[in-house]
């Protein structure tokens, strides 16, 4: 994860790994625990109403306005906070979790899917906890599950269920799957699409433009497995495509390739990276391999310091 | 081709290994479902075809080691038909000549020179020839011993001596190594004796075997080993100094002759003039296809003595493309005349004649005539030569000036007449005189009448008995000394008799055995003694025609005027005598190369002569040999005037071929028969391919490492 200048991040509070991570029960237990992890590294309490959008908590004092009390906070803590908003209208967010095949690759630890999965419902437990609406699509060339958002009780449940339950195949076309979200998206609406983006179609920049361009806010979660940075085999291997319809296939010993390899892996990450930041969307690079509390953690924490 | 131990071919079976190891490598290879496809394809793309390369390197090196490592060990050999003649397959007693003369260090084609080829094909004949077979090695070369002098069966002992003999630069001399093999070979009681001839079969060194010799000796085979290309050389094949008066008084023409044997003519042949060492003039020379010419460069010289070398333009023969040579200053040139019977009629001076003779076109004498009186105000030391004609009797400071001019190196002449007191003569200038001067005496014969005596002079008178030419004066006349038989001596001094001294020799006598002309050396000098007078009151000598090259021949002689070859040079493998100066103790001769000797003159020797002289035989290589002498005091000095050249044999530079019917090859059909085959052991070639085979593996598997890091 792209950490430069987060010095708190920095302080490796409590994160567990993707695959201790994986052990635990369900999902909602999942995303608990990584937006734990996460605060816990901010020294901020999550239930004390820390937020994607608004900028910050206040406790009540006389002479505040009381229109401005979080009632929801007051049910949880039993305290009075003073919700301080960037704008009074209610945020809705997108969280688009790529499922297409090449999603599903692990040589060991968990899935790129499954990491998706997993900060994807961190996020969506996170704004439920603040009471933003947050929606869900899982997608390959194809949508294969929508759930608008919404802030009903049960809605999280269910967006829960359906990350968990999500699989990996088709093959990976998120350039649609943004276009689409945009039709449907508000202005100010967050889309957080997350993709290994192999493969991914050269429309895929322009649809962020077109949705970014909207007024959206948008972020693209970059997620690889720590292979795909760096080639690890060390004999002579008979690699094969995964997604439907790639059927190149290569016998090559991979010491061979390693830092050519390399070289290609940091040149497509480079190539998002700018393309995002031409774009004026956020892009966060993040590997299979690393504590998904602290990728959420350091994504929340830019974005507070962006706010200020 | 035919193996040694054929069953280890079935090692070859290992040279398919690397394939299947291969080929294994990939079926095994483990099938693995990746997301980032378009990544490994990427990177494939720039890696492949270097990659590809190195992979077919490696296999066909790793193959090619699998094979040639059991091919190898199976000993493989091939055999191919010999060049030597047939009759080396008998067993026999041989010996080797092997022609280690100067043109056998010509180059040939890659280098290599007639010499190496014949070692080579010595080489051959000692490993070729039958186990029993006994072998000796004689060299061809003028004057060299035998490595190999009589038979052996060692075949070490002879393959040993053949590694460590050297080409020479000495001419070659096949008679006198053919008597030698012949003399090796009268031991062996073998029925087949046989000499081995290997040669460049130049005509030179040939001259002198005669077909007697041939006849009566053992069998002959030539070996020719002049590689077959023609040969055309240039040489300079001769050198010298003259006189140049038109450069002034040190002025000095240094003349070399250029020698072209091929059948073109040569145009624009660089040719170069060293002084010393160093470069002082460049020309160019044209020289006719099979002809001489000569190049004359002037120059002005300071000092006495120095060292002249002529290059020319490099062949393949570069031993003779220069040639050195001792040349002096023209101080020996200037000739101080002192008049005893100065006259007011110029023809009946006493020097009159000498100094016409001296003076004469082409000689480039500087003359100089003065009275006794003045003698002593000259200094002597810039004269070559001093004539006393007809001097009364020298005062003690002019006998001692005189004295010490001769023994420094300086030249005398003495003529007498009637003026001269002999025993003042004897008293102040015994130390220069050849003899004691003795009484006067008138000849008691009548003039001949000999068809070339057209006389007028009707008094009693001697002639000359007949000449010797091996004294340097004289060897520039006719064998019968025409010019001067036809001479009458009316009138000449007797000389004391002394006893035989090696310094001293009697020249010239007249008929009645009385001494002419005597010749002695005095130190470093010389001193020539004529018992008769230089005009013509005691002689006729004067108008007689060796009257002229007499008088100019004893003032180079006495002078040591410059002739380059002839009194300078000696031919490689010659003696050189070399006289110590008057303080020498030691002498040091400094070869071309570098190298140096020490000489002592003998200890014991029993003639005074043999005390100041020592002998250097060590002419192995043509060119310049200084000589430093030196001092009791340790101090060694420079002797220019010593200084010698070592000349190569001009018939080695001639590469004429002997002719055919010349060529003393009589082993005839034997030596016509099949050829011999030999075996050629190939195993050391595959030995030295697995060699590098394995280092061709070893840098590739190193480069596929590194490349994977760098790649």
């Amino acid at each position: 994860m792209d950490a430069k200048g987060d010095t708190r991040a920095a302080t490796k509070p409590l994160a567990l790994d993707p695959t201790d991570i994986a052990r635990l029960g369900s999902m909602s237990v999942r995303a608990r625990v990584i937006v734990e992890g996460a605060f816990a590294g901010l020294h901020q309490n999550p239930h004390a109403g820390s937020s994607i959008e608004f900028s910050e908590h206040k406790e009540y004092a006389p002479g505040d306005d009381i229109r401005r009390i979080d009632w929801k906070a007051v049910g949880r803590v039993d305290r009075y906070y003073i919700k301080r908003f960037e704008d009074e209208t209610e945020m809705r967010t997108f969280l688009l979790v790529d499922s297409s095949a090449s999603m599903g690759y692990a040589r060991k630890g968990v899935t790129k899917l499954q990491y998706a999965s997993y900060l994807a419902a961190a996020l969506a437990y996170l704004l439920a906890q603040q009471g933003d609406p947050a929606g869900l699509m899982l997608f390959d060339e194809k949508t294969r599950q929508f759930l608008p958002p919404r802030t009903r009780g049960g809605h999280i449940r269910d967006l829960l269920v359906a990350l968990e339950a999500a699989y990996p195949a088709g093959r990976t076309e998120p350039g649609r799957a943004v276009a689409e979200v945009g039709e449907i998206a508000d202005r100010r609406s967050l889309i957080v699409l997350f993709s290994d983006l192999l493969d991914a179609p050269v429309d895929l920049a322009d649809r962020l433009r077109q949705v970014r361009s909207r007024g959206n806010d948008v972020v693209l979660f970059h997620v690889l497995d720590p292979d795909e940075v760096e080639l690890p085999y060390d004999e002579v291997t008979d690699f094969e495509g995964m997604e439907p319809e790639d059927a190149r296939r290569l016998l090559v010993d991979p010491r061979d390739l390693a830092a050519s390899f390399a070289r290609e892996s940091a040149a497509l990450r480079e190539r998002w990276r700018q393309t995002c930041l031409e774009a004026r969307v956020e892009y966060r690079f993040a590997t299979t391999s690393e504590p998904p509390a602290e990728v959420l953690r350091a994504f929340l924490f830019a974005r507070q310091r962006a706010r200020r | 081709m035919h193996f040694l131990a054929p069953m280890l071919l079935l090692g070859l079976i290992a040279a398919v290994l690397p394939w299947i190891i291969h080929r294994i490598g990939r079926r095994r290879a483990r099938p693995v479902r990746f997301a980032a496809m378009e990544l490994l394809m990427r990177a494939e793309r720039e890696v492949s075809a270097r990659r590809r390369l190195r992979d077919v390197a490696l296999l066909l090196a790793r193959t090619g080691l699998a094979a040639a490592l059991p091919l190898a060990f199976a000993r493989p050999f091939t055999e191919v038909r010999s060049d030597l003649p047939a009759v080396t397959t008998h067993s026999q007693s041989a010996v080797i000549v092997l022609d280690d003369s100067a043109s056998m260090r010509r180059r040939l084609h890659r280098d290599d020179t007639p010499f190496d080829v014949a070692r080579a094909r010595a080489r051959d004949i000692v490993e070729h020839l039958s186990p029993d077979s006994d072998i000796a090695l004689v060299l061809a070369s003028e004057g060299s011993a035998a490595p190999v002098a009589e038979l052996s069966g060692d075949r070490a002992r002879v393959s040993a001596a053949l590694a460590s003999v050297a080409v020479t630069a000495r001419r070659a001399d096949f008679a006198a190594a053919l008597r030698r093999a012949a003399q090796v070979l009268t031991g062996s009681t073998r029925g087949d004796r046989l000499i081995y001839v290997i040669s460049d079969l130049q005509a030179t060194g040939w001259e002198d075997v005669t077909p007697a010799m041939l006849s009566a000796g053992p069998e002959i085979v030539v070996l020719d080993a002049s590689g077959g290309a023609p040969w055309s050389n240039r040489a300079v094949v001769g050198l010298g100094a003259e006189p140049a008066p038109e450069e002034g008084a040190h002025g000095i023409a240094v003349v070399a002759e250029i020698a072209n044997y091929a059948a073109e003519p040569v145009h624009g042949l660089g040719i170069t003039l060293r002084l010393d060492g160093n470069e002082v003039a460049r020309g160019f020379v044209d020289v006719p296809a099979g002809g001489r010419a000569r190049k004359r460069f002037v120059h002005t010289l300071s000092g006495a003595a120095h060292q002249a070398e002529v290059v020319i333009d490099h062949d393949d023969f570069a031993l003779d493309d220069r040639r050195a040579c001792r040349v002096e200053a023209s101080r020996g040139l200037r000739v101080l005349l002192v008049d005893g019977d100065p006259r007011t009629v110029r023809t009946e001076d006493e020097v009159f004649f000498l100094e016409a003779a001296l003076r004469a076109g082409g000689s480039n004498f500087s003359v100089t005539s003065v009275l006794p009186d003045d003698l002593a105000n000259r200094d002597l030391a810039s004269y070559g030569a001093v004539f006393l004609a007809n001097v009364a009797r020298p005062n003690a400071a002019i006998a001692e000036a005189l004295t010490r001019y001769v023994e420094k190196g300086g030249g005398l002449f003495i003529s007498v007449g009637d003026r001269v007191d002999a025993d003042a003569w004897n008293q102040t200038m015994k130390a220069v005189l050849p003899q004691p001067l003795g009484l006067k005496r008138s000849a008691s014969a009548l003039p001949g009448t000999r068809p070339e005596g057209e006389t007028v002079d009707t008094r009693p008178a001697e002639r000359l008995a007949p000449i010797d030419r091996r004294h340097p004066v004289m060897a520039a006349f006719p064998a019968r000394g025409e010019g001067l038989a036809s001479a009458r001596f009316f009138q000449f001094l007797l000389l004391a008799p002394v006893p035989e001294a090696a310094t001293r020799r009697i020249v010239l006598r007249y008929e009645n055995g009385a001494p002419a002309l005597v010749d002695a050396e005095v130190g470093r000098g010389r001193v020539l003694l004529l018992t008769t007078s230089v005009d013509r009151e005691w002689t006729d000598l004067p108008i007689r025609p060796g009257f002229l090259p007499l008088m100019q021949e004893a003032a180079r002689y006495l002078a040591a005027a410059p002739t380059g070859d002839a009194t300078a040079s000696v031919s490689v493998g010659g003696k050189r005598e070399i006289a110590l100066g008057t303080e020498d103790k030691r002498i040091e001769i400094v070869k071309p190369n570098g190298e140096s000797r020490w000489l002592s003159p003998a200890a014991h020797a029993g003639e005074q002569r043999a005390r100041h002289v020592v002998v250097f035989d060590e002419t192995d290589e043509p060119g310049l040999y200084r000589v430093r002498g030196a001092r009791a005091d340790g101090t060694v000095d420079e002797r220019p005037d010593a200084a010698f050249a070592v000349t190569l044999d001009g018939g080695e530079s001639d590469p004429a071929r002997l002719a055919d019917d010349k060529r003393p090859d009589r082993a005839g059909a034997r030596a016509a028969g099949p050829a011999p085959r030999r075996r050629l052991e190939l195993w050391h070639t595959l030995g030295a391919v697995v060699i590098a085979l394995v280092l061709a593996e070893s840098l590739l598997t190193l480069r596929f490492r590194r490349g994977r890091t760098k790649t």
